[in-house]
């Protein structure tokens, strides 16, 4: 499992952000990019089923628990090498490595999904799929919206 | 006393923040970290059991022996041209992942960039197709 | 450890999203969100999540201040009422209770505002008014001409049963972020969308037909449509027969707004005016919602209308997916205009300048003596202390002298006032000026009902006690009452909520205990009524029900481009600050994400100045200069700038001119020149 985006539906608002820094104590870890004019995405971590930070992490602190990549801050010695490993650059070390843990102390799942006010991250890995694909078919069968 | 094999160390941040005692101080500035092993007369072992490269070890008190200290040139990012990492750090990132996992789709050697730079090309990429089209509108 | 989860609405923006804090040992500890919000489902944007930060800061007023000298020194409650009765009652005795103005506060609840109109009134003043005179004083005046209500007509999940959103003049993927999912529900359903604005922002990302226009030709736009719509033949004809007068004067008034003739203005392309047109009129549900890109003009009412006229031949209201929905910016605008803080209005709407007004309220306050209105907005306040006709003002939660546009002149009229009294939560650069400033306490700290901008009531609780000897706005004007002699005797806030069920009609059923089991949206004539969601079903409150088709002629704006200022300069607000941003210039989590004012500049403008980006620049008007860092990019068309107004220096550019009714400044278009600052 991960939190999947609806790439269409980023506002750039930047609740998730806020949201994510606010439940682990000044340490976000979503990300929101603006690319040129045009659009604005999180980036966070992807949960990699092969995934580097846990490959370079000498202590074990980063290890895979099933689908989720999963951190033990007591093993961890704030190397940094996690933070180099990461393709999408979501690990981070500041004394300590954090990353994204989906909010895993959290009842109700992840903060960024719940807050999100335009409804663009979930942890359905379809959502964006069918949604999409439901939109063509209106589309088509009301001839097209323009 | 702490004894560093400068032939190994990776210029990492775990024996300074391991220590218990501040005897490891780690400064960075215009692009470069520098790690100084104070002497100690500390009992424990924590830095040499905690160094990813297993380059230290400790040897008998003596005050003649200098105070080792190492100075790396972090490296710059290839797109920004921030420095970001030590040299001997991304050597064993890219000694410990796969081959097939160090370039992006594109080819990017991804591993010489800086994570905030990672973040960009992520984002661009993520979205490409619709900057396009919405830009075209 | 016991956590208690406390329901409080969004001190924030119009949305009205509840959340809950989490109080342990009388601290707040954190938020929880609250999925069974009909309008956020739990979602909070980035404001709503760091609200907490404000609490506790540092910089919060905890104490009654004096002026001595430059300084502050901290004063007695009893103290500070005294000096404020005394302040008012020598203005009161020397000049006349005419010479008090007050400014009363969209970020209070519905008690602090209509005890406080109640206050002004009482002690003989009709100068009550608030900020939004400065956002959507225009859609008051106009809406309640158009449609006999001013409010918007459908509720915010409504819009997902939209099958055409026109948006014009609105960022609210930036300012009411929550509504945006209801826009995309409304899209993955075949839905169209429109953005009328002259920035590109992510509101317009959502956009199928982008209309970018030159700031301050809305009527010219709107009237283009109508004309579109009229001449084929798109028009509700049974709508217009049954409900509405004035179509004809309106179709005279748009015959020669071709397509043609609106490009040339508008600078939109001809095809895109049609395509909008038709696309507006011809789908079975067609909404528009819209803000300040609408009301912050020197022809606001008229644009206002203009929009209504719209929606009215095209019969595009009073039922479900349709709608004239202006959005409001905060979070009880809405209530502070309908409890009457407002210079033409009292309480439920009632003219101030109609005796029979004066009649019913002196009737229900069991008062004489009460003055006829229309009292000085808060635009004209500022002017009118300028001038010394105003010798005296309590202002409550407003920030004048840099919401105010032309700072320099809003803070000399302020230091020329015999007396000010300020009641804020920080030292704003209003509070500055005052005389005595009074500490008051933020919506976690006192209970209230608040109207968001779907007239939808709700009750905020009080999570935790307000810091040092700070209290509820409502207990201070209370206690200031009482010492200029008035008999305010409200134990609680229900008690006055109590009151403003028997003297709004409109909030007659919305009573303290309905309140507790959920939220419920005016007019609401008594306590079975189960509130009214959507305006205008079965007809108009205006004469035998028809709404008004008022028609309006293009004016263009009170300053153009010229050969010292080429540069038009258009204001407006991003996504994780607010207004005068008092409150969210102090949150940690939203400066670090927008630390610095700045002015947005298209390349090529840009390139001919020399500026790069990043650069610090000088921007300047007629009335004064600011500096901000160039950020530049393609969101606005050559010749047009932007910069947000939450930093001080915004305001010492705009223009003091304003819109001959509604009275609100032409925050969104004045006259500039930039160059580099080295």
């Amino acid at each position: 499992m991960a939190v999947y985006i609806d790439i269409n539906r980023c506002i750039g608002c930047r609740s998730c952000e806020v949201a994510c820094q606010r439940v682990h104590g000044g340490h976000g870890h979503i990300n929101v990019h603006y690319v040129g004019d045009y659009a604005a995405v999180p980036v966070l971590c992807h949960h990699c089923q092969e995934a580097g930070c846990t490959m370079v992490c000498f202590s074990g602190a980063l290890h895979k628990e099933g689908e989720v990549t999963a951190f033990d801050v007591e093993k961890c010695t704030g190397c940094g090498l996690c933070a180099l490993a990461c393709p999408f650059g979501v690990v981070w070390t500041d004394k300590l490595a954090h990353k994204c843990d989906l909010c895993q102390g959290r009842e109700e799942g992840p903060a960024c999904m719940a807050t999100c006010p335009a409804n663009a991250l979930s942890d359905d890995f379809e959502l964006a799929a069918r949604r999409a694909r439901e939109r063509s078919a209106r589309a088509v069968a009301l001839g097209g919206r323009r | 006393m702490i004894r560093v094999d400068a032939r190994v160390c990776l210029g990492c941040m775990s024996c300074s923040n391991v220590c218990p005692s501040q005897n490891i101080t780690r400064s960075e500035d215009s692009g470069r970290r520098t790690v100084h092993w104070k002497r100690c007369k500390e009992e424990c072992d924590l830095c040499v059991e905690l160094c990813p490269a297993k380059a230290l070890s400790l040897v008998p008190w003596d005050e003649n022996i200098p105070e080792p200290e190492i100075s790396f040139d972090l490296v710059a990012c290839r797109i920004c041209g921030s420095p970001y990492a030590t040299l001997p750090m991304l050597q064993r990132i890219e000694s410990t992942l796969p081959a097939e996992m160090q370039k992006d789709a594109s080819g990017l050697e991804w591993i010489r960039i800086c994570p905030v730079c990672r973040r960009d090309v992520e984002a661009e990429g993520t979205v490409r197709q619709m900057v396009l089209a919405r830009s075209r509108k | 450890m016991t956590k208690v989860l406390v329901p409080t609405v969004c001190p924030y923006c119009g949305a009205g999203c509840g959340f809950y804090i989490a109080v342990e040992k009388e601290k707040a500890s954190g938020i929880e969100y609250m999925p069974d919000h009909p309008v956020s489902q739990g979602a909070l944007c980035a404001k709503g999540n760091a609200a907490l930060e404000i609490l506790c800061h540092p910089e919060r007023l905890v104490s009654p201040l004096k002026r001595r000298g430059e300084g502050w020194v901290r004063i007695s409650w009893p103290e500070a009422m005294d000096l404020v009765a005394r302040g008012l009652s020598q203005a009161k005795k020397k000049h006349g209770p005419r010479s008090l103005a007050f400014l009363s506060s969209s970020k209070c609840s519905n008690e602090d505002n209509y005890l406080m109109q109640k206050l002004a009134r009482l002690l003989g003043s009709p100068h009550i008014d608030n900020c939004a005179r400065l956002c959507h004083s225009p859609s008051v005046v106009g809406l309640n001409r158009t449609l006999g209500a001013a409010g918007m007509t459908n509720p915010i999940p409504d819009i997902a049963s939209s099958r055409c959103i026109f948006i014009i003049g609105s960022n609210l993927a930036e300012n009411h972020p929550v509504i945006s999912r209801w826009i995309h529900r409304a899209k993955d359903q075949g839905a169209t969308v429109i953005v009328a604005d002259p920035r590109a922002t992510p509101t317009s990302w959502m956009a199928d037909i982008f209309l970018q226009l030159e700031p301050g030709t809305d009527v010219a736009l709107l009237n283009g449509m109508a004309h579109v719509i009229i001449k084929e033949g798109l028009i509700n004809r049974d709508y217009i027969d049954r409900s509405t007068r004035g179509f004809e004067a309106l179709a005279e008034a748009v015959k020669e707004a071709t397509a043609e003739r609106t490009a040339e203005i508008t600078g939109v392309a001809a095809e895109d005016i049609v395509h909008a047109a038709r696309a507006y009129a011809k789908s079975p549900a067609s909404s528009i919602l819209y803000s300040m890109g609408i009301t912050q003009h020197s022809t606001g009412t008229d644009n206002v209308q203009a929009v209504s006229n719209l929606a009215l031949i095209c019969g595009q209201l009073g039922r479900p997916g349709t709608g004239v929905m202006p959005l409001r910016g905060q979070n009880n605008v809405q209530g502070a205009c309908d409890m009457g803080a407002l210079a033409e209005f009292y309480p439920g709407y009632k003219k101030a300048a109609d005796p029979k007004t004066i009649q019913y309220f002196s009737a229900a306050w069991s008062v004489h003596d009460l003055p006829l209105g229309p009292g000085l907005t808060a635009t004209e306040m500022i002017e009118a202390a300028a001038a010394g006709t105003i010798k005296a003002m309590y202002i409550m939660g407003e920030d004048p002298a840099n919401s105010d546009p032309c700072s320099e002149n809003v803070r000399q009229a302020l230091e020329s006032l015999d007396f000010l009294v300020v009641q804020d939560i920080f030292m704003t650069a209003t509070a500055q000026l005052a005389d005595v400033v009074l500490p008051g306490a933020v919506w976690a700290e006192k209970e209230g009902s608040f109207t968001n901008t779907e007239r939808r009531v709700q009750w905020s609780h009080k999570a935790i006690e307000p810091p040092g000897v700070a209290r509820s706005d409502g207990e201070i004007i209370c206690d200031v009452a009482r010492s200029m002699g008035l008999q305010f005797d409200y134990p609680h806030a229900a008690s006055v909520l109590d009151e403003i069920n028997r003297t709004v009609p409109q909030y007659a059923g919305i009573t303290r205990e309905r309140l507790d089991a959920g939220s419920i949206a005016w007019p609401c004539p008594n306590a079975d009524h189960p509130g009214t969601p959507i305006l205008h079903c079965s007809g108009f409150n205006l004469a035998d029900g028809r709404a008004s088709i008022v028609p309006v002629a293009f004016r263009p704006a009170a300053e153009a481009a010229s050969s010292d200022y080429p540069l038009i300069l258009t204001t407006g607000r991003v996504a994780v600050h607010h207004n005068a941003g008092s409150m969210t210039r102090r949150s940690p989590s939203l400066i670090s994400r927008e630390p610095d004012l700045y002015v947005e500049m298209n390349r090529e403008d840009a390139a001919a100045l020399d500026v790069q980006d990043g650069d610090e620049v000088k921007i300047t008007t007629i009335r004064g200069e600011t500096a901000a860092i160039a950020r530049l990019g393609d969101r606005v068309k050559k010749g047009v700038v932007f910069m947000p107004f939450h930093f001080p220096g915004t305001n010492i550019l705009t223009t003091e001119t304003t819109d001959r009714e509604a009275r609100i400044p032409e925050f969104k278009v004045c006259a500039c020149n930039i160059s580099r600052r080295d």
